[in-house]
């Protein structure tokens, strides 16, 4: 009798050490089938070949076959003397900056006026979404054919007088890289002026009646308490379509493949163009590196502030 | 007044503008051949498919609208469900490694696409995976699966606590709460992510050009980008190849619409 609480006491301290640990073991599994599926597709399709671009831009190969030489910083060293990827490099940020100013700046104003109480409002938004939603290749289809010497906006210059400005836009090596921002813009814009919607929402109706019966005009209203309650939206706004700009491949391969010359390359392209067309997958790796850190920073300075907003 | 018309009358000549595009390749989809010669913006007199049969029939563009409705249907039909389980075992789940993987999806928030292009064909290469769709579905998958369970996760966070709990108080295991619980009340979410994983789906250029070689298998985005530039003067075909591509999409767009715009708010990451 005496002896069965001391054999039962180390029992139960070893059944309490165990019974957390089958919890925790059981909660792991659970949680494991789950998670699973998802977690195993993104490694091996995601995480784990963002890792392979760093591993392949330090080697010589060709994507195929068996030997692989290790060349260390080899082909980094060469891309920061190479002529054509710094040229690329410049029109990305140039194709980029272009993007960015037409859509914060378009942006806002859109949203600033269908923000006020006007009938009609979802027509007006979804005739500007619409471009949203077209896959890049169809606005490359699209604009390419717009473009062309005798294409609509040639036609349209000339329909209205303006016939002096009519130009072979994507064949001149000054209007190309321009004239296909545009076509980027016009597809994404939509984007832009919802999610500067969604911000305007949070401004209070009252201030607008307030400013009106000071007396200030509509151009005063907009500049004193529409554009500072945009600020933190604006800045979301600049870094999606900054990064969406700078990853763009599918419109400029549809189009002028980074022609004429070489107005139109970018980043992708290159990238494309050394890596996969002439199976340069070392040198073509380092090229992504470029693109994949630029984007990820910025991507990473975005998401540090959504989550600073959230709080 | 007069203010008001200003208002509407820029409004609607953006909205012209942003549709003109659009607009001005289905008129001249529908042109027949000798009425080209009139502006693109004049619409046709006497409209005709025959470009539309022509494209679709001949220049293969019927195998190409089924493999772009195979891959985007599995796609957006598989996400729902791999990325609803996953956010369901982050939200309601302890587990041990928690943070970790989250750390994981944060980092795949990051990472575009474009620029792992060159591994993941070597990785589709080794595990026999080119040519497939198989190969396109499963990395579709991955490179957008970390947004969705975002987004699936700040869905699930609003459900109340206790409805899950009493559930499992009933006896029900996790895998019944999950399914017969959670996912029959997030339909928004469900619709957003299916939406969402369709669209980007449909509109992907860059990896199916890698992975589909062979002319039968191929999307309809690589096979516009084929057709173009060997038919580049073949304005009739081109119009309508556009249009076939983007006429289904419209009209999901037009159906679903607030899904779209509030999703793509949302997930604009991408």
């Amino acid at each position: 009798m005496a002896a069965r609480p001391m054999a039962s006491r180390p029992m139960t301290a070893r059944s309490r050490r165990w019974s957390p640990n089958r919890r925790t073991r059981q909660a792991w599994l659970t949680a494991a089938l789950f998670l699973f599926p998802a977690i195993a597709l993104y490694l091996v399709f995601a995480f784990i070949p963002t890792l392979e671009v760093f591993e392949y831009s330090l080697n010589r190969w060709d994507g195929i076959s068996p030997d692989r030489e290790w060349v260390g910083l080899g082909n980094y060293d060469r891309l920061f003397s190479d002529r054509i990827f710094w040229e690329a490099f410049v029109n990305t940020i140039e194709w980029t900056a272009i993007i960015v100013v037409i859509n914060v700046g378009l942006g806002v104003v859109l949203a600033a006026i269908l923000a006020r109480k006007i009938k009609g409002r979802i027509f007006f938004q979804t005739c500007m979404f619409i471009p949203v939603i077209q896959a890049p290749i169809t606005t490359a289809i699209i604009w390419r054919w717009m473009y062309q010497p005798n294409g609509a906006i040639n036609e349209g210059l000339n329909a209205i007088g303006l016939g002096f400005l009519a130009t072979p836009w994507l064949g001149d090596l000054t209007t190309a890289l321009p004239a296909l921002a545009i076509a980027h813009s016009w597809s994404t814009l939509g984007l832009s002026i919802v999610i500067f919607l969604a911000g305007l929402q949070a401004v209070d109706d009252e201030l607008y009646d307030a400013a009106k019966i000071d007396g200030a005009t509509p151009i005063q209203a907009f500049w004193y308490i529409t554009l500072p309650a945009l600020r933190p939206v604006t800045a979301v706004v600049f870094v999606l379509t900054a990064t969406a700009a700078f990853k763009a491949f599918d419109l400029i391969w549809g189009t002028t493949q980074g022609g004429p010359i070489r107005a139109t390359e970018i980043l992708a392209t290159y990238m494309y163009k050394r890596g996969v067309l002439e199976n340069n997958y070392g040198y073509g790796s380092a090229v992504a590196v470029a693109l994949l850190v630029i984007v990820t920073v910025a991507m990473a300075v975005y998401l540090y502030m959504q989550a600073r907003r959230d709080d | 007044m007069s203010r008001r018309m200003i208002v509407y009358g820029l409004l609607a000549l953006v909205s012209l503008l942003m549709l003109a595009p659009l607009l001005m390749t289905a008129f001249t989809a529908l042109k027949p051949a000798e009425e080209l010669v009139s502006p693109p913006w004049v619409p046709p007199l006497a409209p005709t498919f025959e470009h539309f049969v022509t494209t679709w029939v001949d220049a293969n563009f019927n195998t190409y609208f089924m493999n772009s409705v195979i891959i985007s249907t599995v796609d957006a039909l598989v996400m729902i469900v791999i990325a609803s389980a996953a956010a369901y075992a982050l939200t309601f789940l302890k587990f041990p490694g928690k943070p970790i993987i989250f750390g994981l999806l944060l980092a795949g928030l990051m990472i575009p696409p474009t620029a792992i292009i060159l591994p993941l064909y070597v990785t589709g290469q080794r595990l026999g995976l080119l040519n497939t769709h198989l190969g396109v579905i499963l990395a579709d998958l991955a490179l957008a699966v970390p947004i969705f369970i975002f987004l699936m996760s700040a869905y699930f966070r609003r459900i109340p606590k206790e409805l899950r709990d009493a559930a499992r108080v009933d006896g029900a295991s996790e895998i019944q709460v999950y399914w017969r619980v959670i996912l029959p009340i997030s339909t928004p979410a469900i619709i957003t992510t299916g939406l969402l994983e369709f669209l980007w789906s449909w509109n992907d250029l860059l990896l199916r050009l890698l992975f589909l070689t062979q002319d039968n298998l191929r999307t309809l985005t690589v096979g516009m980008l084929f057709f173009q530039g060997t038919q580049t003067r073949d304005i009739s075909g081109l119009t309508s190849a556009a249009m076939i591509m983007a006429i289904p999409i419209i009209i999901i767009f037009i159906i679903f619409q607030r899904h779209f715009v509030q999703g793509m708010t949302q997930g604009a990451v991408k």
